[in-house]
């Protein structure tokens, strides 16, 4: 396999699967099932629409017959583990919503790859482009049961929260998912198909068994036959073929009633037992991957037919569904499960194989992410491996951090230590996603304690590039290890020269040696291979947007500091370690122009990414940096708080040499404020319609806008404003929220946020 | 680590070949339902065990833990 690390495929986006974006295609011999499409269309104006019922009840068959019948534009998304990551679950569903008229999507996607955005912000950009094309819209997500990730499912709240009244929000799973469902429930706003109501009844089962395998039963036995599955969509239709190929069928319903058998159990085997070889070898083969395409069944099962056969089964209802176009297909999971017991029974090291074959067909054809998921499910350690450590990069570099994770998470740790390099790729994507500090720490160590042969300089090299970047211990111990990870990759691994120059820039920094990291930094951003090394290049170009602000070359500090955020766009997320740093470097930059309103705002973003780390140096830096920028805006109570955090924070570390000086400056800030504020005496107190209006100069509303707010003429606003300076003996409105802060005169009013 | 003993009961009874589904369980046929049993290291193992159940489509009838958690 071609080493993409070299092939300058790094920086490509892997491409979205066009199987996830498919809807299933609807057989016009479908049984019609009116009762459930009315229980739908009573929904009209329902916020959510929930079918939830277990595998084989035709949820997905009843929404796409729905979808059909109301005839308007459709966004369907099947989700998989890896949506667990808000990021790529939202692109997928925004490309989804593109594709109903372009555009319509455009701005979520954007704002999925821009910074200084979250992914709520996304959803909102999303809700609002659908609410502005006005016509009535469907949104699917089938297949729900598979994200589980917190996040995921609260971005999935929100957007049930505001989807406009065109569109219907409809959620396909298997079980509930930890959603606010029951909210919805009481407030009437929920639409819900259980497995009671998809189970079919004796019409629906005579008109299903007439119509797929021309059965028709005695009313006696088809009740028979219909208790006996208890309705179970996926029964009856194995049933249908079943009995379209036995002589005696009276004689079989009354004996398979008879029995005890689990009913899927059973009539996979007699279906299958009944089909020639060739085409029972062939369905046994393609349901092993789950979803396919001919060409793949082709290169995986060594055959030149395979369109051909799959249109075979299809038409035979044989459980193999084409999913809209572009030539996908998938095997009914519910089916495909019996069929893997089968030929788990005929050829034990059939399924791996396949497995194993599809992981290089995926990865030489640009689906790295399926290719690894079908490595692990053949067990295949040694193939994930090669995978990951050839795609970890560009998949990490391209802001999918959380699926490397993911795998270096469910691999045994066994596999970790004879494959190092997955461990430190899990490192890196530990530090890149955030709240993960533990599983990084255990990463490392697994990475230390990997046998000396494997021990590539690669792994040396990103190991000490976290730890420079982290900085878990002391400052100087990640100046040392950051120095050993530029020495081994200049050596012999350039692929994270630029990242490993960054971090020992960045670490050199907070050990206080300011022009050292000046200097790492610009090798990191002159290295000619910088422009495709986006993590690194931006995390250089932060550290020198600092070093710039120090010495008051505002100029230059601010185009390091855009130009870190631009980067971080084109590794798509904004809630990374990456967007962290660059929301804080433009903050800096921004507190020191005296753009304070803005630098809190861009300060403020970035902390929420650490909220979940555990202590570190860079939250409490950026602690000290927004306490700061809180004095400076008079916000004085605030400005406690915060720096009062940083120093809580700084009491857990190891080392906060150079921040414990920083600390003191911003005490020393915040002080000297104080007394300021407490210097003036209250001339005269304020009115009611004065207190009012002080309030809100503690917001970011200019002088018209506070006028809208109460209601008052901005010459209003502005004798107000005058009064209220001479009463609090101020002259600016920074300085009239910090007396009042002092004089208490805000009781009630929000301080923080 | 502290695994205890499960006993799961499902509908309807399964043919030998499903065995597979559930490794290190023991499958057992009692009066049309199926009992699995063994060794569960821990939750994480049993959701694991509950949604292979789901995938199949079984429905469950009961679970429970049969002993205490013993170090093994």
């Amino acid at each position: 396999m071609a080493d993409p690390r070299r092939s300058g495929r790094a920086g490509r986006s892997p491409p979205l699967a066009e199987a996830k974006l498919a809807a299933p295609l609807l057989r016009p011999e479908l049984i019609r099932r009116p009762r459930l499409l009315h229980a739908l269309d009573a929904g009209d104006g329902a916020a959510l629409t929930l079918v939830a019922a277990p595998a084989g009840f035709g949820k997905t068959t009843v929404v796409r017959a729905w979808c059909e019948s109301r005839d308007v534009p459709l966004a369907w998304v099947t989700l998989d583990v890896g949506d667990n990551d808000p990021v790529r679950l939202w692109t997928y569903i925004a490309t989804a919503v593109d594709r109903i008229r372009e555009g319509l999507g455009r701005g979520a996607l954007h704002r999925l790859r821009s910074s200084g955005t979250t992914v709520d912000d996304a959803v909102e950009e999303l809700v609002e482009g659908v609410r502005a094309f006005g016509k009535e819209v469907i949104v699917v997500l089938d297949e729900l049961e598979a994200v589980t990730a917190p996040d995921c499912l609260a971005s999935i709240d929100h957007a049930a929260e505001r989807f406009p009244a065109n569109a219907r929000l409809v959620l396909i799973a298997r079980s509930d998912p930890a959603l606010r469902i029951a909210r919805h429930r009481v407030g009437g706003t929920l639409v819900e198909l259980r497995a009671e109501d998809l189970a079919f009844t004796t019409t629906e089962t005579a008109e299903l068994l007439a119509g797929r395998g021309d059965v028709h039963l005695e009313p006696s036995e088809l009740e028979l036959l219909r208790g006996r599955t208890e309705g179970w969509p996926a029964a009856v239709e194995l049933a249908a073929i079943w009995l379209r190929g036995v002589d005696d069928m009276s004689q079989v319903v009354r004996e398979f009633t008879g029995d005890h058998r689990f009913v899927a159990d059973f009539l996979s085997q007699e279906v299958l037992g009944a089909l020639d070889d060739d085409v029972r070898g062939f369905l046994l083969r393609v349901s092993v991957l789950g979803r396919f395409t001919p060409p793949l069944c082709d290169a995986v099962l060594g055959r030149t037919d395979s369109a051909s056969m799959l249109g075979t089964l299809e038409r035979s209802h044989l459980f193999v569904t084409r999913l809209g176009k572009g030539g996908w297909y998938r095997v009914h999971p519910l089916f495909a499960e019996f069929a893997a017991f089968e030929l788990a029974a005929a050829d034990p090291g059939a399924a791996p194989e396949i497995h194993r074959s599809a992981a290089e067909w995926l990865a030489a054809h640009d689906q790295p992410v399926e290719a690894v998921d079908h490595a692990a499910s053949a067990a295949d350690f040694d193939l994930v491996a090669r995978l990951v450590v050839a795609y970890h990069l560009a998949l990490i570099r391209t802001g999918h951090a959380r699926t490397v994770l993911r795998w270096a998470e469910e691999l045994p740790e066994a596999q970790l230590l004879v494959f190092p390099e997955l461990a430190v790729a899990g490192a890196t994507a530990a530090l890149m996603t955030g709240g993960r500090t533990a599983e990084r720490h255990r990463l490392l160590r697994l990475a230390d304690r990997a046998h000396p042969d494997r021990k590539v300089p690669y792994v040396e090299a990103v190991a000490g590039m976290v730890r420079a970047a982290a900085i878990d211990g002391t400052a100087e111990e990640a100046v040392a290890a950051g120095l050993r990870a530029v020495e081994v990759a200049e050596a012999e691994a350039d692929d994270v020269l630029v990242a490993a120059l960054a971090a020992l820039a960045r670490a050199q920094y907070l050990a206080g040696d300011v022009e050292g990291a000046r200097e790492t930094a610009l090798r990191a951003i002159e290295h000619p291979d910088s422009a495709s090394r986006p993590p690194g290049h931006s995390f250089a170009r932060a550290t020198l947007a600092h070093v710039a602000v120090d010495r008051g070359r505002l100029v230059s500090a601010r185009v390091h500091a855009e130009k870190a955020k631009a980067l971080v766009g084109a590794v798509g997320s904004s809630r990374s370690w990456l967007g962290a740093s660059a929301s804080m470097a433009l903050g800096a930059v921004l507190g020191a122009e005296g753009r304070l309103a803005e630098a809190e705002r861009e300060l403020v973003a970035a902390e929420h990414f650490y909220r979940d780390e555990l202590a570190s140096p860079h939250h409490a830096w950026l602690l000290l940096l927004l306490a700061r920028v809180r004095v400076g805006r008079g916000r004085l109570g605030a400005a406690g708080d915060t720096l009062r955090e940083a120093r809580d924070a700084l009491e857990e570390l190891a080392d906060g040499a150079v921040l414990g000086l920083l600390a003191a400056e911003v005490e020393a800030e915040l002080e000297r404020a104080r007394r300021e504020a407490n210097g003036g005496r209250l001339v005269e107190r304020p009115s009611e319609a004065e207190l009012a209006v002080l309030r809100l100069l503690t917001t970011d509303l200019s002088m018209r806008e506070i006028g809208g707010e109460l209601f008052l003429s901005p010459n209003t606003v502005r004798t107000h404003t005058r009064a209220l300076y001479r009463k609090l003996s101020v002259s600016s409105r920074a300085d009239a929220v910090a007396r009042a802060e002092a004089l208490d005169l805000l009781d009630g009013v929000e301080s923080s946020g | 680590m502290a695994s205890r003993e499960y006993r799961l009961v499902v509908e309807g009874e399964l043919s030998d070949r499903v065995q597979s589904a559930f490794e290190g369980m023991s499958l057992t046929r009692e009066q049309g339902n199926t009992v699995l049993c063994g060794p569960v290291r821990d939750q994480a193992e049993l959701q694991g065990l509950l949604r292979r159940v789901s995938d199949l489509g079984l429905t469950l009838l009961s679970a429970i833990a049969l002993d205490e958690p013993s170090t093994s």
